[in-house]
């Protein structure tokens, strides 16, 4: 294939990475969460986030109630609020729509302090 | 090389203890009532969240707690002999084990509602320095588990051998109809037998929690594969096909987890029961499982 | 349809496969701990050939079905002789081996500048089948009950067959199906093929709705819950172990009603209906009651 094509589909075929930080709200197993988002080292801006979470030993038993993610202030950056069942390891979905469509699974500890990456 | 396999081995048995304790409680169950009860397990981690709770919130000594602990057991023993057990005695074996699943994620479920994080510290059994044998080490609380199984084996056999209560325990093994017909109250026996299992696995479940100086919610399921293996491997029904067996599961992860790694240790135990089923081992497929 | 509602909608869908799965066996007269296994290599499999291979979805769920009949048939080989508690622990034992492998199973090709496939115990990510050619959530459930629906007449079909009936009672009496010339052993491994590949479909659509899977969604918690279901929605027909699902994933969890409190309430109602009912909800009586109410 010639080189635009190639540069196409190496820009085209990023999958965005994403950071989670998380704070308790004070209500059970409630959080408030900030992602950032960026694709090839620079922040995905106007990306339209669906937040899910499941258990990764038990899946599609829990139902977590999909959230919409707000753009934060910095670019790159979204808020979104999570309702979980317990503490414990959650695979979190985030469904990206807008400029790039795909689906990020991350793995978070959920302790009484927040969030921990886990994978 | 030596010196490996012989560290490994005294490791291997004193982990084995436990299993074998374990699987001592579900032999009992099964050789009267020829079903494996899922919570029991369960049962047990419940008692030992008792303990912990009972520790966190008031502070307890180590023999408070192992009281606690084989208490939790025999109640939450009894309410799932009552609700799993009882109603299907001469009815469906599924409906009995798959009701005891369901028990055991009820007791999950309670566990980390009450204590929601995934894990406690408990009192340690013993905090000194581990046992010197020339250039072998022996955990303290190793050699009590081990001494525990041996004395728990030493007062089931008595009891099935020299008492009343044993004679009717036999009798309803070996010859359940016969039993009843002469004249044993084998619901009462039943009940009995679960209250001894049940206390079995309590002291079980308070040396392992004791032993590691912490308890998790994983410790129901935990504790339910290694009985049910270890019950397995030695022959289902027999009490001392149960020590073997939990000895031997022990002795092989020790020695798979060194050669070979964790992943390893869990894949070579699964796997020998797997033949042993599948190639029929006589030991192992004597008595009718329902 | 709000997001939720198809969230809820697909995951009983999907779990629905796996219940069926257990059923199957079920009626055959055998408790299986280990269908998750099978769910798994269906994932696994149809995962690897969608986004590794290029293989459109309907292709790579038809070989996944298949590998997941052969799997369930191998399996089912040296230990649908044995009964019970030890057909259980032998399926237990077989899935967790399963399990252990996916963690040990590392499958890394270079896709589009990256690596891509399976990654043991770090799991499979980047199963973009359907968001690659645009499938919206609600085309999916619609796909994912057009596949049960597909599959639910099939069973239907077959149980008022005499296939069916020969099924059943290699069930509820081999002694007695082996007496009048039935091959017990041959109706077992073919129940069992069927379960497999009931099993693994369920395993592909659930790896492409995720997106991503890892070995740790394939344990015995998976397993037993599906038998469970199946065996308290009932096991007269083929819409009991639906109902099953229905009853923890779609009530009981989907409602919200029981937040936090769902497995108490369901692990209650359960041990509770099977005093009453050993064989579930829609059991043979019942379904007998309803199609003489209906005829």
């Amino acid at each position: 294939m010639d080189t635009a094509t190639f540069l196409l589909s190496l820009v085209l075929a990023q999958t965005p990475q994403a950071d989670l930080r998380c704070t308790p709200t004070g209500e059970d197993f409630i959080y408030d969460c900030t992602v950032t988002l960026a694709r090839g080292g620079k922040p995905l801006e106007r990306a339209e986030i669906t937040v899910g979470a499941d258990m990764p030993s038990m899946p599609m038993a829990h139902s977590v109630r999909p959230s919409k993610a707000r753009p934060g202030t910095k670019p790159g950056e979204y808020h979104f609020r999570l309702d979980l069942e317990m503490l414990g390891e959650w695979a979190v979905k985030l469904r990206l729509g807008g400029p790039v469509r795909d689906q990020l699974t991350l793995h978070y500890e959920f302790d009484s302090q927040g969030a921990t990456r886990r994978k | 090389m030596l010196a490996d396999l012989i560290q490994n081995s005294l490791d291997g048995v004193t982990a084995g203890a436990a299993y074998a304790l374990f699987a001592l409680g579900f032999t009992l169950i099964f050789g009267v009532l020829r079903r494996a009860n899922l919570a029991y397990g369960p049962a047990i981690m419940f008692g030992c969240y008792a303990a912990t709770w009972t520790h966190l919130n008031f502070g307890a000594g180590l023999l408070l707690l192992a009281v606690i602990t084989i208490a939790g057991g025999v109640l939450a023993g009894a309410y799932v002999e009552r609700l799993c057990f009882a109603p299907h005695r001469g009815g469906s074996a599924i409906a009995a084990m798959v009701a005891s699943f369901a028990l055991w994620m009820q007791f999950e479920e309670l566990a980390t509602i009450v204590m929601p994080r995934h894990l406690y510290a408990f009192p340690a059994l013993y905090d000194g320095p581990p046992l010197e044998l020339g250039p072998f080490t022996l955990r303290i609380d190793g050699l009590v588990m081990l001494a525990t199984a041996i004395a728990a084996c030493a007062l089931l056999w008595w009891i099935l051998y020299r008492s009343r209560f044993g004679l009717a325990v036999r009798a309803v093994i070996e010859q359940p109809a016969a039993a009843s017909l002469a004249g044993i109250n084998v619901p009462w026996v039943l009940v009995r037998v679960f209250a001894l299992a049940s206390a079995l696995g309590g002291v079980a479940g308070y040396l392992v929690v004791a032993s590691h100086g912490q308890i998790t919610p994983m410790l129901g399921m935990w504790s339910t594969l290694k009985g049910l293996l270890a019950m397995m491997l030695g022959g289902l029904g027999s009490l001392p096909g149960a020590v073997l067996g939990g000895l031997a599961l022990g002795l092989i992860e020790a020695h798979s987890q060194w050669f070979f790694g964790p992943q390893w240790r869990d894949l070579i135990a699964y796997l020998l029961l797997f033949v042993l089923l599948a190639a029929r081992v006589p030991w192992m497929t004597t008595r009718s499982a329902s | 349809m709000d997001d939720y509602a198809i969230g809820v909608l697909t995951n009983i869908g999907l779990f629905s496969f796996l219940a069926l799965s257990a059923y199957l066996l079920l009626v055959a007269g055998e408790m299986s701990f280990g269908q998750q296994a099978f769910f798994g290599v269906g994932a696994y499999a149809g995962g690897i050939l969608t986004a590794l291979y290029g293989w459109p979805l309907p292709l790579a769920a038809l070989a996944a079905m298949a590998l997941g009949a052969l799997a369930q048939f191998l399996v089912g080989l040296p230990t649908l002789r044995l009964r019970g508690l030890y057909f259980a622990m032998a399926t237990l034992a077989a899935a967790e081996m399963f399990r252990i492998l996916f963690e040990l199973f590392h499958w890394r090709v270079e896709r589009n500048g990256e690596l891509a496939g399976p990654d043991g115990t770090q799991g499979f990510r980047g199963i973009r089948w359907i968001f690659e050619h645009g499938i919206e959530p609600v085309h999916y459930l619609i796909l994912v009950y057009a596949l049960l629906a597909v599959i639910l007449l099939l069973l239907v079909w077959v149980e008022r067959s005499r296939l069916g009936a020969v099924l059943r009672g290699v069930g509820l009496d081999p002694e007695l199906a082996a007496s009048v010339g039935i091959d017990v052993q041959k109706a077992k491994l073919g129940v069992a093929a069927a379960a497999g590949a009931l099993a693994a479909l369920g395993g592909v659509l659930y790896a492409h709705h995720n997106t991503y899977i890892e070995p740790r969604n394939f344990d015995i918690m998976l397993g037993v819950h599906s038998l469970a279901y199946a065996l308290i929605g009932g096991l007269g027909t083929a819409f009991g172990p639906l109902l099953g699902v229905l009853l923890d994933i779609g009530v009981l969890e989907g409602t919200r009603f029981f937040h936090g409190y769902r497995m108490i309430v369901f692990g209650g109602l359960v041990a509770v209906l099977l005093v009453f009912r050993p064989r579930g909800l829609l059991d043979e009586r019942m379904v007998l009651w309803i199609r003489r109410r209906f005829s």
